[in-house]
């Protein structure tokens, strides 16, 4: 039994369908690569390829989240503050918000300013962001607006990384600890 | 309807002293609030008010809202994850038995921190008043810290 499990695994191993054995979540095999078409935090349009050639984290939320936002980021730029310089410099965070009728170039741009250099923020219209949302197969949801107008967008929240190519690789979920996320993130920028 | 007025105010004068007199020794003594902090955001983004209550009485005690001079609104909120989802929703209250200890934590329960009054900057102290059923008050000094020290 072991040695058909082993030849299986050598074999998925040559189709070259296994990859990195990440303490994260794997996610070369699940998700496409990075694609879109929208506008960054100095309102110029962007697409995913201007950003190839460095490793990238794309996390999607909205600004108007006082709490689970804020500390994710956070806790992001806890885990790019233990890696070295040199690591940290090919390193990329995208914060794609899911609200872009209130967050335009200049909130998000303001917003990311406070976690790091490596934060960017990306905006667009909402159809393009659905593209790539739905492409990614994750999801987001509006709830009723109150009284103020406010509303709470729920939404994913995990971080999702992305090699130099803009290839799916895996993804950080709250639960994983920030050691296996260091350890992935430092892989994936010095695997190339 | 001067008369009305005027019987209106005595009242609330008689009422707010009661319950001025009344704070001071139940919660003063009974309901400890310790680590409070107000994230600030960036621009007009709403922060989060984090604390944590302990009930030391022998009653249970029901926080039901809060309000601050420093923000237009103040809401009790409460973010979980489902399915890989971030949600979040108010609450309409949080009671807290004799002798236990609830926290208001980073993606658990937090005061949602609507719409500065004034600018703030990190290192700022804000005052924020928990309200509890039976009408009880509780003013909180929060110290205002950067997202990214939390």
């Amino acid at each position: 039994m072991y040695k058909g499990l082993l030849v299986a695994l050598a074999s998925l191993w040559l189709a070259g369908c296994v990859d990195t054995n990440w303490r994260t979540a794997e996610t070369h095999e699940i998700m496409p690569p990075l694609d879109f078409s929208l506008v960054d935090e100095n309102g110029q349009a962007v697409e995913a390829e201007d950003y190839a050639g460095k490793v990238t984290l794309v996390y999607f939320g909205y600004t108007f989240c006082p709490d689970v936002c804020p500390i994710t980021l956070a806790r992001l730029a806890g885990t790019l503050n233990r890696l070295d310089d040199d690591v940290r410099d090919d390193i990329q965070v995208l914060f794609i918000t899911v609200d872009p009728a209130r967050d335009t170039p200049e909130v998000v741009k303001r917003y990311t300013g406070a976690f790091g250099d490596e934060f960017v923020g990306i905006t667009g219209e909402r159809s393009e962001i659905d593209a790539l949302t739905n492409r990614m197969r994750v999801t987001y949801e509006y709830e009723t607006p109150n009284k103020r107008g406010d509303y709470i967008v729920n939404h994913t929240s995990a971080v999702f990384a992305f090699d130099r190519e803009g290839e799916a690789r895996f993804l950080i979920r709250d639960s994983h600890p920030i050691t296996d996320a260091v350890a992935d993130i430092n892989q994936l920028v010095t695997e190339s | 309807m001067a008369i009305n007025l005027f019987t209106t105010s005595r009242r609330w004068a008689g009422g707010l002293l009661v319950a001025l007199l009344t704070t001071g020794y139940v919660y003063g003594q009974d309901l400890q609030v310790s680590d409070a902090r107000a994230s600030l955001l960036p621009g007009e983004q709403p922060g989060a008010g984090y604390f944590e209550l302990y009930n030391a009485g022998d009653k249970a005690v029901v926080l039901v809202g809060a309000d601050s001079d420093a923000f237009e609104t103040v809401e009790l909120h409460v973010s979980a994850e489902q399915d890989g989802m971030a949600h979040m929703h108010a609450v309409e209250q949080v009671e807290i038995a004799p002798g236990e200890r609830f926290a208001f934590a980073p993606k658990g329960h937090h005061l949602m921190l609507i719409g500065r009054e004034k600018a703030l900057s990190v290192g700022d102290e804000v005052d924020v008043q928990l309200e509890f059923a039976d009408n009880q008050r509780l003013s909180v000094t929060f110290d205002v810290v950067s997202p990214v020290s939390l």
